[in-house]
């Protein structure tokens, strides 16, 4: 515990010390002239406008003449004070929507940004049941330890770790693996070379 | 020597397709005799085919027009060593070199096979001679890189420029070899279900071989990258192309593999899963295989122009469909060793990081075939590229390092919240301080400042890992650190191998956010003696000249680079003209330091002797081209074969102190 309450100091000296450095320092960075900054949204409008001419590069990559033309129009309208909008719909409405580098966030082409979320979160969802599955349907074994208070499956490592002698775990688990396969499970007998896993500190 | 090597391409197949059908009908009639000769003929195809490989390069380097394949790829203007890249420039080298490499894997895989795999073996071997098949018939038949020209034409027409640069003579070769190679852990898995073998006794057959082709993939990956960003001359190094997709795509599925089957050399779970993930990998690689036959233009739109797609096509379909109808069938025997004991433990976060890299995987493929869909469906034409998956993939990949960092700190079957706590707290504590010294500086991009916190938290933990480790050996052997420390690696090389490789991608992240969030990139078109400044660099233009070659006209650039002032250098991007192929190529002038890399590259040639340059300075990208090498070294720690096991005084220190 004494470690965990120097390492807790130690991080609040790292933070103070990074707050002063962020007040004195914000001021100084992050001026940009208004140049610099029209230019740099030219060029992200560059990355998300294909050239209408070679396969499957932006005008930003693609060294054409109609590119370079491209880009030129792009800074002309932002300088005239056009937004990034109106010049993506600008070029859509002259080369077609496959102009765009990546599908509009609108109507059917929705589903293109949709679908890879809810495939994400449907994938975590299935991810849930079948670990909420694989660790309900286990067949709890009698821990051969004097604490009737822990979870019966676990063996001896959820009781050691909870005792303050994290060196110890490793070792501990290896024990717990080879009361595993004494008891029919998988026998897993490697050393842990340097501790296994959460070893503490 | 084209006549020989037509015909030991033929003889060559003709021993694949015997030594796939002996072993299997040798296996089921229980004929040892048979699976032996079946076996005998795979290794004589890996001698065969190296004639005809052989073949080939003889007569690429006599130049030999009269060979359709040589002609169209070379000219006499070439230089002898680039008849390596030549070798597999078009389809039919490229498939050769594959069905070389394949038969070659495949011989060395099955000669060291592992004892616990023999009785599955002829299986393996059937299914290894099968995939070997059908790539030879292809080459024979569609694509043969024998096929002479009705007449001598007098000079080739020349290799295509792109490829005349160092990074081309790995990055083709590793990938190929990376997909094809994909086939032996999946025949190990597919010959264990097929001999009910369901155990875990192709394991470490399939993860030695799995984490081959994984570097093999990487390091092909890493090194077009690295060739895109010297020679294509636009600065980037990764485009998300369809066809760079289509090495990503199994590049991840097996990254989830080497990670799962650790659970089941480990634990004895998850054996269904690996089965699964494998087939998912082997079918990505055809898939990949098949986008690059594609034609010229490499994208889905290419279907039609090459027969040699559909082929690809329907195999592919069988390389998916078939083993999960096997799959399916052997399902009842794939049951685990063991329960998952917690949600809070390594064997779970190994879980979500297969979920996490799958996804990755999935959302690529979605973006290659959302195209497709969107034209049939409401017949507009739509296109998928870089920023969609900079902004879907984006985060997940953060997710992704946020686990390498978590993972590898819970132990194997169950954790409590006070040992993760103690685990993760000088990681996170270096996380947070990173962090505020990132928004101190000014720097207020969201996916910036947690890219490199996690960085922090990731490395941080991992040096923690060794340093305890170092010293616990330090203070109980009275060795020194730096002895400790390398012992300790040793020790338990597929851990801290891992651990290395998880480094190297660290550098590769450190690489991506630097250049995605921090470059300045200047398009100029400056006259000769011009000035311009980009951040603290100043340049100024000098002149170009004119340099004819016989294939090509170079423009050669001169640059004096300043920074703050001071001269640093001067230096020589250049532009060539290939008339032969109406093509330009460019070469950029990078000067290389690992804060940032300074970069100019020409973009045209005025007649007047004003050059367009893009100049670029591009942060830590330095850091992602020597991930590569730390890479390998990793995966050699982690490969390193393993002694017999001494037994450790660990465990019976443990057996004295636990409570009986």
């Amino acid at each position: 515990m004494s470690k965990n309450k120097k390492i807790s100091k130690w991080s609040v000296c790292v933070i103070f010390f990074a707050v002063i450095l962020a007040t004195s320092g914000a001021a100084t960075l992050s001026a940009q002239t208004p140049e610099e900054e029209l230019e740099r949204e030219a060029q992200a409008i560059d990355r998300m406008i294909m050239c209408p001419v070679c396969p499957a590069e932006t005008i930003d990559q693609a060294q054409v003449e109609i590119s370079f033309q491209m880009r030129a129009v792009i800074r002309e309208m932002l300088a005239e004070g056009r937004t990034r909008e109106e010049i993506m719909d600008y070029f859509v409405d002259r080369y077609g929507p496959d102009i765009l580098a990546a599908p509009p966030k609108s109507g059917a082409n929705l589903l293109a940004w949709i679908l890879p979320i809810v495939g994400v979160a449907a994938g975590l969802g299935v991810l849930y049941l079948i670990v909420r599955a694989m660790t309900g349907r286990g067949q709890p074994v009698p821990a051969p330890t004097a604490n009737p208070s822990a979870d019966t499956s676990s063996g001896l490592v959820a009781n050691a770790s909870a005792s303050d002698d994290p060196e110890l775990l490793p070792y501990l688990e290896i024990v717990d693996r080879t009361l595993a396969s004494r008891r029919g499970g998988h026998p897993d007998l490697s050393p842990p070379a340097g501790g296994e896993g959460a070893s503490g500190g | 020597m084209g006549d020989l090597g037509a015909i030991s391409l033929w003889m060559a197949l003709a021993l694949a397709a015997y030594s796939c059908l002996g072993s299997v009908t040798g296996k089921l009639r229980g004929s040892a005799a048979l699976v032996e000769s079946a076996q005998a003929a795979m290794y004589a195809a890996v001698v065969v085919l190296f004639v005809s490989t052989l073949s080939l390069v003889v007569s690429f380097i006599a130049r030999d027009f009269e060979i359709a394949y040589v002609a169209r790829h070379s000219d006499l203007a070439m230089p002898d060593r680039f008849t390596w890249v030549a070798f597999y420039a078009g389809n039919e080298g490229s498939l050769l070199y594959i069905a070389m490499v394949l038969s070659a894997m495949a011989a060395l895989a099955v000669w060291r096979a592992p004892e616990r795999t023999r009785d599955a073996l002829p299986y393996t071997t059937g299914v290894l001679m099968l995939v070997l098949t059908f790539f030879l018939a292809v080459t024979a038949v569609m694509a043969n890189p024998f096929e002479k020209l009705p007449f001598v034409p007098p000079d080739g027409e020349g290799i295509n420029p792109l490829l005349t640069h160092f990074g081309m003579f790995f990055h083709p070769p590793a990938l190929m070899a990376g997909l094809v190679g994909i086939s032996i852990p999946f025949a190990f898995a597919l010959g264990s279900l097929l001999a009910r073998q369901t155990g875990d006794e192709w394991v470490d057959a399939g993860r030695v071989w799995g984490i081959i082709t994984w570097a093999l993939l990487a390091s092909g990956l890493l090194l077009g990258s690295w060739w895109a960003y010297t020679i294509l001359g636009w600065g980037g190094y990764w485009f998300w192309d369809p066809v760079e997709n289509a090495a990503f795509m199994p590049w991840l599925a097996l990254t989830a593999f080497i990670h799962s089957i650790m659970v089941q050399k480990r634990r004895g779970m998850f054996r269904m899963w690996n089965i699964a993930l494998i087939n998912v990998a082997f079918a990505l690689a055809l898939y990949g295989m098949f986008m690059n036959r594609g034609g010229s233009v490499p994208s889905v739109h290419s279907f039609g122009e090459s027969d040699l797609g559909w082929i690809f096509l329907m195999f592919l379909a069988v390389g998916l469909i078939v083993p999960f109808i096997i799959f399916f069938w052997r399902y009842p025997l794939l049951k685990s060793a063991q329960n998952l004991d917690s949600m809070l433990s390594r064997e779970a976060a190994f879980l979500v990081n297969n979920l996490l890299l799958l996804a990755i995987a999935f959302v690529t493929l979605w973006g290659t075939v959302y195209p497709l869909v969107s034209e049939l469906t409401s017949g507009e034409q739509i296109t998928v590229a870089r920023p969609f998956y900079d902004q879907v993939n984006g985060p997940l990949m953060l997710a992704l390092v946020f686990l390498m960092g978590v993972g590898p700190m819970l132990p194997w079957r169950r954790a409590n919240w006070a040992s993760v706590r103690r685990a993760l707290s000088v990681p996170a504590v270096v996380a947070v301080a990173t962090v505020v010294v990132l928004l101190a500086l000014g720097i207020s991009k969201p996916f910036a400042v947690a890219g490199y916190g996690l960085a922090a938290f990731v490395a941080a933990g991992i040096l923690m890992e060794w340093y305890r480790g170092s010293r616990a050996r330090h203070r109980n052997s009275q060795e020194n650190y730096a002895v400790a420390f390398l012992h300790l690696i040793w020790a338990n090389r597929p851990r801290y191998g891992g651990y290395i490789v998880h480094l190297s991608v660290l550098m590769v992240a450190l690489g991506i956010v630097g250049t995605s969030f921090f470059n300045t990139q200047k398009d100029v078109v400056l006259s000769p003696g011009e000035t311009v400044a980009v951040e603290n660099y100043e340049i100024r233009y000098l002149g170009t000249t004119q340099v004819v070659f016989g294939n090509r006209t170079e423009f050669i650039s001169s640059v004096e680079v300043y920074r703050d002032g001071e001269y640093l250098d001067t230096i020589n991007p250049n532009r060539a003209f290939y008339p032969s192929f109406n093509m330009a190529s460019t070469r950029a002038a990078i000067r290389s330091t690992p804060v940032e890399d300074f970069y100019v590259v020409p973009s045209e040639n005025l007649s007047n002797g004003d050059a367009g340059l893009r100049i670029l300075v591009n942060p830590l990208i330095w850091w992602m081209w020597v991930a590569g090498p730390v890479m390998i070294l990793g995966t050699v720690v982690a490969l390193w074969p393993e002694p017999s096991r001494v037994p450790a005084r660990a465990p019976s220190r443990a057996t004295a102190s636990a409570p009986a």
